[in-house]
């Protein structure tokens, strides 16, 4: 069956899947923009993985149908897939060289040798990785292998590139470059792509859109800086960031008895030493240095509070004002309203 | 000062500690070396030196009793006993024997291995559990009592032919002959090249299965360009291991094998033993050894190749 979709890039529809007698994904939804960089983002066990090896054709959902490129793949295996992905530990052969890793797809689609050739020292180029082309895997580093595995999956020139958490066996440093340089990659290809992750910084700084997951469902599907402003549920706002939480009813500024929850990104709190705007007495309890910025501790009797400051830091002990620009109001779990 | 003579007495005790180690360690490792220096390493020298003509020392009783011994011409030994078993048409049968059976045999146990390590790892499952227990059997049943129910179960009056009779049709006999050497010796072999290559196969993570899934490999060729490969060195070390069991078996062929020609490891003792001619079967065992040496060097290599792949060398 064949049925064209709006998108040309690929659409989830009421996908589940039950592994071990637990429903691990239920009524999943999700279209990807033909060319966007969307990302499955959650904690370990919300279904991320499963849904993207539902994508991959390496599981059969037990319904809903998977949409690639226009094209009802939910039965299709993977060898047949328009898709290619990159796994979480690379999933290089060994027992190749990079060049035979990356060259190994277009053999079995029978391409003459010329042709592979080309195409392969094309993609090694573009992965900067061709002076590698007749090493190992085992002689290069991780964030080269991690590239390697990047060619190999774009060298089938795929409709959709699926990435499973691949910068999480890279150490700090590296994966920001090399998610910078996926990033710059997909965009000058404009290839469709979801990637999995349960970083929540990687997922913000790559993706268009991000799918944030939780038990097998996507709790919202927003552009990160949405996601981060307006996050849907409390589950979503806890999840993305940091989070004061109090509980009581929130207007201008101040906090009264009440059973909504107010969340409070730590940004958005100030710290005065004067009283200008609706602020509350508190007293900074201690301070962690964090860099660039500061996380200050404030207190007061009847709540705590967390602001990131980055110039005026004060001292501990000290007393003043704590002001809160912006409050995300839930009740139920649902977001109310952003004031 | 003090501190210095401190921290130099600290690392001298540590040196001091380290050479202790090392010590103990080749103590430790001395007594197995020593047995197989005695017990294995000297019987082979002096074998050889039977074999070259050396009939003194330690082989002069045996020289004494056995017949048709030749005594070394140089200073070197003589090559006239290897002469003589190279000549003798009867050895030339017992090789080709001993080589097609080893040949034969070995190639149907790799197979039907790999055959049973790539269903347990790409079906898996119970019945895939069941039948890898099940074919590790024969590692619980003691050769001469297999050899036995195998020759009662192919013989003339066995139960195969005594079945097939009754539909009419007339099953050959199969004891005997280099057949029944083959089934049996591939009923003792088969569950050490089951656990080999099936734990290799069981190694390989599923990534890298999926992986070629994913480039678009068909199931055939996911075994042959990936599984097989990457469990290269167990599956060499079960045809090594098997190929050199059989050529070297005795109990199987013995109980199960025609009387001429006759597999080398039966005919090195019938020399021995029934004919009283030693030398010759001391230079049987030679052409053995030389030939499971060719094999040992095909391991080797195997193990060196899969170290360089992996950059341990």
């Amino acid at each position: 069956m064949s049925n064209s979709t709006g998108s040309g890039g690929l659409e989830l529809q009421g996908l589940k899947k039950i592994l071990g007698g637990r429903v691990i994904i239920d009524d999943l939804n999700l279209t990807v923009n033909k060319g966007e960089m969307v990302s499955l983002l959650g904690p370990s066990g919300c279904g991320k993985t499963t849904t993207l090896r539902m994508i991959a054709g390496f599981l059969i959902p037990d319904a809903g149908r998977v949409v690639l490129a226009g094209n009802d793949v939910t039965n299709t295996g993977p060898e047949k897939r328009p898709s290619a992905m990159v796994f979480q530990n690379y999933a290089l052969w060994p027992h190749m060289s990079v060049y035979k890793n990356v060259a190994y797809p277009l053999k079995l689609r029978k391409m003459n040798k010329s042709e592979i050739t080309k195409r392969v020292h094309n993609v090694l180029e573009l992965v900067n990785l061709m002076h590698h082309k007749d090493s190992r895997p085992s002689q290069i580093s991780g964030g080269e292998q991690q590239r390697v595995a990047l060619a190999r999956a774009l060298v089938q020139e795929p409709d959709v590139l699926l990435l499973d958490e691949p910068l999480s066996n890279l150490d700090a440093k590296l994966r920001v470059k090399v998610r910078e340089d996926i990033r710059d990659l997909q965009r000058r290809l404009g290839i469709t792509t979801v990637i999995v992750t349960h970083d929540q910084d990687e997922a913000l700084s790559i993706s268009d859109r991000i799918a944030v997951m939780n038990g097998g469902r996507i709790e919202q599907f927003s552009s990160p800086q949405e996601l981060y402003d307006r996050p849907a549920t409390e589950y979503v706002a806890n999840f993305i960031g940091s989070l004061n939480h109090l509980t009581g009813d929130y207007s201008n500024g101040r906090v009264t008895v009440g059973t909504k929850t107010i969340g409070i990104r730590p940004e958005d709190v100030h710290f005065t030493s004067t009283n200008e705007s609706n602020g509350f007495e508190a007293t900074v309890d201690h301070v962690v240095p964090r860099g660039h910025f500061s996380e200050v501790y404030l207190k007061r009797e009847d709540a705590e509070l967390r602001a990131f400051m980055s110039t005026n830091i004060p001292a501990v002990g000290e007393k003043g004002y704590a002001v809160i620009k912006k409050a995300l109001i839930y009740e139920n779990g649902k977001l109310l309203k952003v004031e | 000062m003090d501190k210095t003579n401190s921290i130099n007495n600290q690392e001298s005790f540590a040196v001091n500690k380290t050479a202790k180690l090392s010590w103990f360690g080749f103590f430790m490792a001395l007594p197995p070396v020593l047995v197989i220096i005695c017990f294995v390493g000297a019987p082979i020298l002096i074998a050889a030196g039977l074999s070259l003509g050396f009939t003194g020392g330690p082989n002069r009783i045996i020289a004494l009793i056995g017949q048709e011994i030749s005594t070394k011409t140089h200073w070197w030994g003589t090559l006239d006993g290897y002469k003589s078993v190279i000549n003798d048409p009867r050895f030339g049968g017992d090789l080709r024997v001993t080589l097609g059976v080893t040949v034969v045999a070995t190639t149907i146990v790799i197979f039907m291995a790999l055959g049973m390590a790539i269903y347990r790892r790409v079906i898996g499952g119970r019945l895939a559990t069941i039948l890898v227990s099940l074919s590790l059997i024969p590692l619980f049943v003691p050769v001469v009592i297999s050899a036995f129910a195998i020759r009662t179960f192919y013989d003339g009056t066995g139960f195969v032919k005594s079945l097939l009779t009754h539909f009419g049709i007339d099953f050959p006999t199969l004891t005997m002959t280099n057949s029944a050497i083959a089934i049996g010796t591939i009923w003792t072999s088969l569950p050490f090249a089951i656990l080999m290559i099936s734990s290799g196969l069981q190694a390989i993570p599923d990534a890298l299965i999926e992986s070629a899934q994913d480039a678009g490999a068909s199931f055939i060729r996911i075994i042959y360009t990936i599984m097989v490969p990457l469990a290269f060195v167990p599956i060499v070390i079960a045809t090594t291991f098997t190929a050199i069991g059989i050529m070297g078996s005795f109990t199987i062929p013995y109980f199960l094998g025609p009387n001429q020609p006759a597999m080398l490891g039966v005919e090195i003792t019938n020399f021995f033993n029934s004919y009283n001619r030693p030398q010759q079967s001391v230079v049987m065992a030679f052409v053995i050894f030389g030939a499971a040496s060719l094999i040992a060097i095909f391991y080797v290599w195997a193990n060196l190749r899969s170290a360089k792949q992996s950059g341990r060398i």
